[in-house]
């Protein structure tokens, strides 16, 4: 599965992998909301925020170098704003070191959300919310589109380095432009197929809820814990 | 169990959303086969291309939900666009704001595609000012938007070459093993006419 190799999900087996992803998803909005109260100065709020955040990075086992790997990314497009804001005045100096910061804790908490859930798992999650179901579909047919797709660009990969393996430059731009068509073409081909052979298993053009499955109580404390202790660090740090 | 007929809504919506499917997943793939190749996304766009495509073969909703879930999905995946600062939540509403007015003005109204799709653009750079203005006030800087929208406008332009040269491509690669895409948007053109206008050239 193509998706198994693009996703951020590090295999561990631990009590944070196997919370309930809803669970999961409540504790991430209790957290964005605390990090968006938290003021930056002082720093102890956003400190707080980080110390419950490292502590939930331990429990999933995630190596602290894929964290700091994955967050570089982020540090990079935060950092440019941040430099640039130095050159102001102090509200501006202020703006950016807040956007840097909670930038990074926010994504931090992302990043911790989607090593210890599966794609699969997040979207079966959303997909209970009513008006996201639809969109949680739509993206569960991406997904599937992604395999469908990897395998075709493999196939023409393979195809193409055994019928002219040392073609110039202008040859294989050539020949990936020819494929890139195909490809369109024959991505709508298969969308034909694939549309009918819905219609005749009886799809009418809406799409059922997910059957209802109860949120362990046991996940449902931890999740509501998260949520409500980050987001009391942040709204009292702004009101104290 | 009713089956649908050929031609239903049923059908249509379940063609219509494998079709986005496999678009959206384009979306998805490209940016990361460009990036691997050290080529810049903001410069070139990859992700935008497969996404206007995509508004001149579906729904103005499918198209505007495809241009809103393809950056999140891409952020969720594989962490870019980034979450936080919400890059990848601008880029949901320019993608969906560009793909919703594409689809729009090209499926809906039946616009010819040299106005659909620069409409897009436009569509795409007033979110990216909106944008603009709402990150001024955040940082209480006294900066024009509109400087700000020129400046990614000049970034990109080569993204935005590659969009008006290469959809109409793609549009009529897809249309031309669709036939029936260019006989919804043109419903008083006999079948065959539209296929011939859609240079239909099925092998075999």
């Amino acid at each position: 599965m193509m998706i198994g190799r693009l996703d951020l999900y590090v295999r561990q087996d631990n009590r944070l992998h196997r919370l309930d992803p809803r669970a999961k998803l409540a504790a991430v909005a209790g957290f964005l909301a605390g990090a968006m109260f938290a003021p930056v100065r002082p720093p102890w709020a956003l400190l707080g925020l980080v110390a419950l955040l490292g502590a939930a990075t331990v429990v999933a086992r995630v190596p602290l170098r894929i964290m700091a790997r994955r967050l570089v990314a982020v540090g990079i497009v935060v950092g440019f704003p941040l430099a640039l804001s130095r050159l102001g005045g102090e509200m501006t100096r202020l703006a950016g070191e807040s956007l840097a910061a909670k930038s990074l804790l926010v994504a931090a908490s992302f990043l911790v959300l989607a090593a210890t859930s599966k794609p699969w798992e997040l979207l079966e999650a959303v997909s209970r919310a009513p008006l996201l179901a639809g969109f949680a579909a739509l993206a569960q047919f991406i997904l599937r589109g992604v395999d469908i797709l990897a395998a075709e660009v493999t196939r023409s990969n393979l195809a193409a380095a055994l019928r002219a393996p040392r073609a110039s430059m202008r040859v294989r731009l050539g020949g990936l432009i020819a494929v890139s068509i195909s490809l369109l073409g024959r991505a709508a081909a298969r969308s034909e197929r694939q549309g009918a052979a819905m219609a005749l298993r009886g799809f009418d053009g809406h799409f059922p809820p997910a059957p209802a499955r109860a949120l362990p109580v046991y996940d449902l404390l931890w999740g509501a814990a998260f949520g409500l202790a980050s987001l009391t660090i942040g709204v009292a740090a702004r009101w104290i | 169990m009713a089956v649908s007929a050929p031609g239903s809504d049923a059908l249509r919506r379940a063609r219509e959303l494998s079709l986005a499917g496999l678009l959206g997943a384009l979306g998805l793939l490209l940016p990361i086969g460009l990036h691997a190749l050290g080529w810049g996304g903001k410069i070139l766009l990859p992700m935008h291309l497969p996404l206007v495509v995509a508004a001149f073969v579906v729904g103005p909703a499918t198209a505007a939900s495809l241009g809103l879930i393809v950056p999140l999905l891409s952020a969720a995946l594989t962490g870019m666009p980034p979450i936080a600062p919400p890059i990848a939540l601008l880029m949901s509403l320019e993608l969906a704001a560009k793909s919703g007015v594409i689809s729009l003005l090209y499926r809906k109204l039946r616009l010819p595609m040299w106005l659909a799709l620069p409409a897009g653009l436009v569509a795409d750079w007033a979110v990216l000012a909106l944008a603009a203005i709402a990150t001024a006030g955040f940082f209480h800087i006294s900066a024009s938007p509109l400087k700000y929208v020129w400046a990614a406008v000049l970034l990109s332009w080569p993204g935005t070459m590659l969009q008006l040269v290469a959809a109409p491509l793609g549009v009529a690669a897809i249309e031309r093993r669709l036939p029936r895409l260019a006989m919804e948007r043109n419903p008083g053109r006999a079948p065959g006419d539209a296929a011939r206008a859609a240079g239909e050239d099925r092998e075999g």
